[in-house]
């Protein structure tokens, strides 16, 4: 829908991976924050739509892999902040494996052809 | 999160979609921050953030829809939004719960007369426990208990907690101005105990007064109390008046005690010790027992053959031809219905079935136009689940409010039932309670599930398509094999109803046509009131009886009068009695069964039934205690064909019924009549020329004009030479007949109600389901046309489509009507389940109606522009 601003479109099922490992890396964010930082991380190469971000957020407390609570930003505003689970870190490691051996295969396939 | 917190998130949705909102506007505030500090003006930053973001509406509604499990809070929004939905195809709407509103109010009120007739217990405390006795005799079809067998019973046996017996007859009540008939029961000691039910006033009878000479006492129904004594509060000092005595009142018995049968207001104890009632040859009592807890009928029925044989042992004659025989109480209280209510809950059933195979053809073809809809939700991120929800939310919307009126129309129905169906068993204990009220929110649930599976299943399989280019049109099959396999399946059920409707009416037909070997019309009949006290002196009883009859000759407008016994000529009563031949005695190979019937010499004219042989009898002399010492004997002629033709004339052979050793003499033979009902052949018959077997026989006199303008003139005559009797049981003999015939004419009606619903029902799905398909189709008819097609050939073409269908239908319905053709066994009349022109006539019905169903879309299909078609899109 918003597809004029997001030039890369995060591969579909990759957007929990990297919320995931955001989190992982930096405890406790709020979901703007967990936006600026993968675009931060990957050097402007990612970025999240924002239309996608909310609906995953809220799907993965329900799958109980992150936990949410509200708090006050720096700025002094109001925000809700997601930290990961012990589930959630299982999770993490699932699909670490799983995107590794992905990429393994693409870029295998690449380099033969 | 935790199914707790998902239902609180239902129940505080308010605040959720508060908090998503915060969310969001957070991160639309840091979006602007970072934007302004980009160099953006604040009011271009917000405006950016916000359109980055995305429709704030839908982005809080998509957060939410992952946070609320579709369930709960996805039932009260699929309601809703039914109800909006279902606002915007009024049309649609109504028929549906118009359909389901009489399939499921039919079906509610067959439910109800099945439940409070078959299923429910009788109106007693452990009801199931109860058993009807009889005894059993060789080649008689007499039942009733001799008071000493009762007794010997009651002492040897196991199984019963107590077995009872009674008699019933009816008597004038003469406390008030008129005499009045009132029926009463003589009872032996333990009725009440048997029943397990106590009076709701007073007391039951103590044993004194079920001794000869014993202090008189009654007990009175609660109907009696106060329609005739105003529910008077001192009823236990009253009395009721009988032939002259009084009888004081003890008791008022509760009103769901209607026993034997709902006629009954007096209970009287029976003397069981009077000398009289000593012999082990009377017939008086009917038996009814209470099993002890525990003992199965089996158990029962193998007690008292043992006693019964340790009885034949004992005294030889005449306990050695006596068995018993056991029933459970309730199928007497049944009789014959039970068949019939079967057979016509099955055909409610099955026009419900018929109206749910509709809506869901109609919720098919709605689904197919809800495709785009349903796509551009999957598209949206809705679960497959939650879009089955959405369309069993409107199935059971509709159901529920169709199964609500549905049920208004049963309470209706049930009341239209009870005054349609008064001379029917338990049918006074039909109601609309919380029974039925249960079993038709069952069915609503059921219907509901039925109706909405197959749509449901259909929509959770379309594909998530981004509702863009494609359109429905394109995407739809042409054939709809299963909307068609819906069709044909309500045709070929309808074909099956009507089959079975078709052939009960054309017995009906049949019936009417029937020449019953008497006449019928133009005859009334009545009874008065008589106690069996009376046959104590016969010779007396007969002579009242004659001189009644004498009576009703003189009155004007009256052709001819006679007694019988027990029976009404057609009103289906058996009474099979053995008989010996004199004449043949000793050629044991010879045995003589046939219908008994005592009637007086006059009978045989007033019915009109022709004397072939022989002459009139004539009533002879009646022994004091009843015992016939010559008598005259009339037979039909297939007695005579079947018994007597080895003998060149019938007439001056002896008869001698049940070994009694008095036999009567044949003087006449008679045409054959249909006495043991219109719808039986007659059997062999043999008339006892005695008006007055008992002190209550049938009246029946031929009137010269309309029988029930007679009745006043009766009346009064009656009044004037019986003062102390009362008439009762007044009615025309052609309707008597009719009456006997209620349930089947019922079930004949309903069925023909039923089976037409269910073939409209059918032709509106045709007509739907092709109407749909043209639809459909209207490009390539258009396209045709264009090509030059001819009308007709695109009519025939649509035509064609209904009409194969129909035809299947048609052969698959005969098929299923000819394999359930047991189910009308027994109900049929002079026509075969499997009458070829009967069920030619079905089909031929079914489809015309059907080409009429389908011929108007095909119309309207060859009457489309093909240019407005073709330039459509």
């Amino acid at each position: 829908m918003s597809s004029a601003l997001s030039k890369n479109d995060i591969l579909q099922g990759t957007l929990s991976l990297l919320v995931l490992k955001t989190l992982a890396s930096q405890k406790r964010l709020h979901g703007y924050a967990i936006t600026t930082h993968i675009q931060s991380v990957s050097d402007e190469l990612l970025r999240v739509e924002e239309g996608s971000l909310y609906p995953a957020l809220h799907r993965m407390e329900q799958l109980g892999w992150l936990r949410s609570e509200w708090g006050t930003t720096d700025k002094k505003r109001e925000a809700r902040f997601y930290s990961l689970t012990a589930k959630g870190r299982k999770q993490l490691e699932l699909e670490e494996e799983s995107w590794s051996r992905l990429t393994e295969g693409v870029g295998r396939v690449l380099r033969y052809a | 999160m935790s199914w707790l917190g998902r239902l609180a998130n239902v129940l505080r949705a308010g605040k959720l979609e508060r908090e998503i909102r915060r969310e969001l506007e957070f991160h639309a505030a840091e979006r602007a921050d970072e934007l302004r500090a980009a160099g953006l003006s604040a009011e271009e930053a917000s405006r950016r953030a916000r359109v980055q973001l995305g429709n704030p509406l839908l982005q809080a509604e998509r957060t939410r829809d992952a946070d609320v499990s579709a369930w709960a809070d996805g039932a009260v929004r699929n309601l809703r939004h039914a109800v909006r939905r279902l606002g915007h195809a009024p049309g649609f709407a109504l028929t549906v719960i118009a359909t389901l509103a009489l399939g499921i109010g039919a079906n509610t009120a067959v439910f109800s007369a099945l439940d409070a007739v078959l299923l429910r217990p009788l109106p007693f405390p452990e009801a199931d426990r109860l058993v009807r006795l009889m005894q059993k005799q060789a080649e008689s079809s007499e039942t009733s208990i001799a008071p000493v067998r009762l007794r010997d019973w009651n002492q040897l046996n196991s199984s019963f907690r107590v077995i009872s017996g009674y008699f019933v007859e009816d008597v004038s009540e003469t406390s008030g101005d008129l005499p009045e008939r009132v029926r009463r029961a003589f009872v032996t000691p333990g009725i009440l105990e048997a029943f397990g039910v106590s009076p709701a006033q007073g007391r039951g009878f103590r044993d004194e007064e079920h001794r000869f000479g014993g202090p008189p006492a009654a007990l009175v129904s609660d109907r009696y109390w106060r329609a005739r004594l105003g529910a008077s509060p001192d009823v236990l000092a009253r009395s009721v008046r009988i032939a002259g005595k009084a009888v004081p009142i003890v008791g008022v018995m509760p009103a769901s005690f209607r026993f034997p049968d709902r006629e009954v207001d007096l209970w009287f104890p029976s003397p069981v010790d009077a000398k009289f009632a000593q012999s082990r040859k009377s017939t008086w009592y009917s038996g009814v027992g209470r099993l002890r807890p525990g003992v199965t009928l089996e158990q029962a029925r193998a007690d008292l053959a043992a006693v019964q044989s340790r009885l034949a042992e004992q005294y030889p004659d005449p306990d050695r031809t006596i068995g018993v025989e056991l029933s459970p109480l309730k199928d007497q209280a049944i009789g014959g219905v039970g068949h019939s209510l079967w057979l016509l809950f099955g055909a409610v059933s099955v026009l419900l079935l018929i109206a749910c195979t509709n809506i869901v053809a109609l919720f098919l073809a709605r689904g197919a136009s809800r495709r785009q809809e349903i796509a551009l939700r999957l598209s949206l991120g809705a679960s497959r689940t939650a879009i089955a929800g959405l369309v069993l939310a409107e199935t059971l919307l509709l159901a529920v409010v169709g199964g609500g009126l549905g049920l208004l129309i049963a309470g209706v129905a049930t009341a239209a039932l009870r005054s349609l169906g008064a001379e029917l068993p338990r049918v006074d204990e039909i109601v609309v309670d919380g029974r039925i009220l249960a079993y038709c929110s069952a069915s609503t649930l059921g219907v509901a599930l039925v109706c909405g599976l197959l749509p449901a299943l259909r929509a959770m399989r379309e594909k998530s398509r981004v509702a863009s280019g494609e359109s429905a049109r394109t995407q739809v099959s042409a054939r709809q094999p299963l909307q068609w396999t819906l069709v044909g399946a309500q045709v070929a059920l309808s074909v099956t109803l009507l089959a079975a409707a078709a052939l009960l009416a054309r017995s009906f037909h049949e019936l009417a046509r029937v020449e019953p070997g008497f006449d019928k019309s133009r005859v009334l009949s009545f009874r008065m009131s008589g106690s069996w006290n009376e046959t104590a002196d016969y010779p007396a009883l007969v002579a009242r009886v004659d001189r009644t009859l004498q009576a009703l000759r003189g009155l004007p407008g009256v052709e001819a009068a006679a007694s019988s016994g027990w029976t009404l000529p057609g009103v289906p009563v058996e009474y099979e009695s053995s008989f010996e031949l004199v004449e043949a005695r000793g050629d044991v190979g010879r045995r003589i069964v046939a219908d008994a019937r005592s009637v007086s010499p006059e009978y045989f004219d007033t019915m009109r039934i022709p004397l072939l042989d022989g002459e009139r009898c004539t009533q002879r002399a009646v022994g004091p205690r009843g015992a016939l010492v010559e008598w005259d004997a009339v037979v039909n002629r297939a007695f005579a064909a079947r018994y007597l033709s080895d003998f060149p004339s019938a007439i001056g052979l002896h008869l001698d019924p049940e070994k009694s050793g008095r036999p009567g003499r044949v003087v006449g033979v008679v045409g054959d009549a249909r006495e043991r009902g219109i719808d039986r052949d007659p059997v062999p018959t043999v008339y006892t020329c005695l008006g007055a077997p008992n002190p209550t026989p049938y009246f029946v006199l031929r009137t010269s004009a309309e029988p029930l303008a007679m009745v006043r003139a009766v009346r009064a005559k009656m009044k004037e030479i019986e003062p102390q009797r009362s008439v009762h049981d007044v009615g025309a003999l052609d309707e008597r007949i009719d009456a006997a015939y209620t349930m089947r004419r019922l079930l004949t009606l309903l069925l023909l109600l039923f089976s037409l619903s269910a073939l409209s029902l059918a032709c509106v799905g045709l007509y739907g389901t092709l109407s749909y398909a043209i639809g459909l189709r209207r490009r390539e008819v258009g396209l045709r046309m264009a090509l030059g097609a001819l009308r007709g050939d695109i009519v025939r073409q649509f035509l064609g489509q209904g009409l194969r269908v129909v035809g299947f239908a048609c052969a698959s319905g005969i098929v299923l009507a000819l394999a359930l053709r047991r189910v009308l066994a027994g109900l049929l009349f002079g026509v075969s389940a499997t009458d070829a022109s009967t069920l030619a006539f079905v089909v031929a019905l079914v489809v015309v109606t059907a080409a009429l169903a389908s011929l108007v879309p095909a119309v309207r299909a060859a009457r489309l522009d093909p240019m407005r078609v073709l330039r459509e899109d």
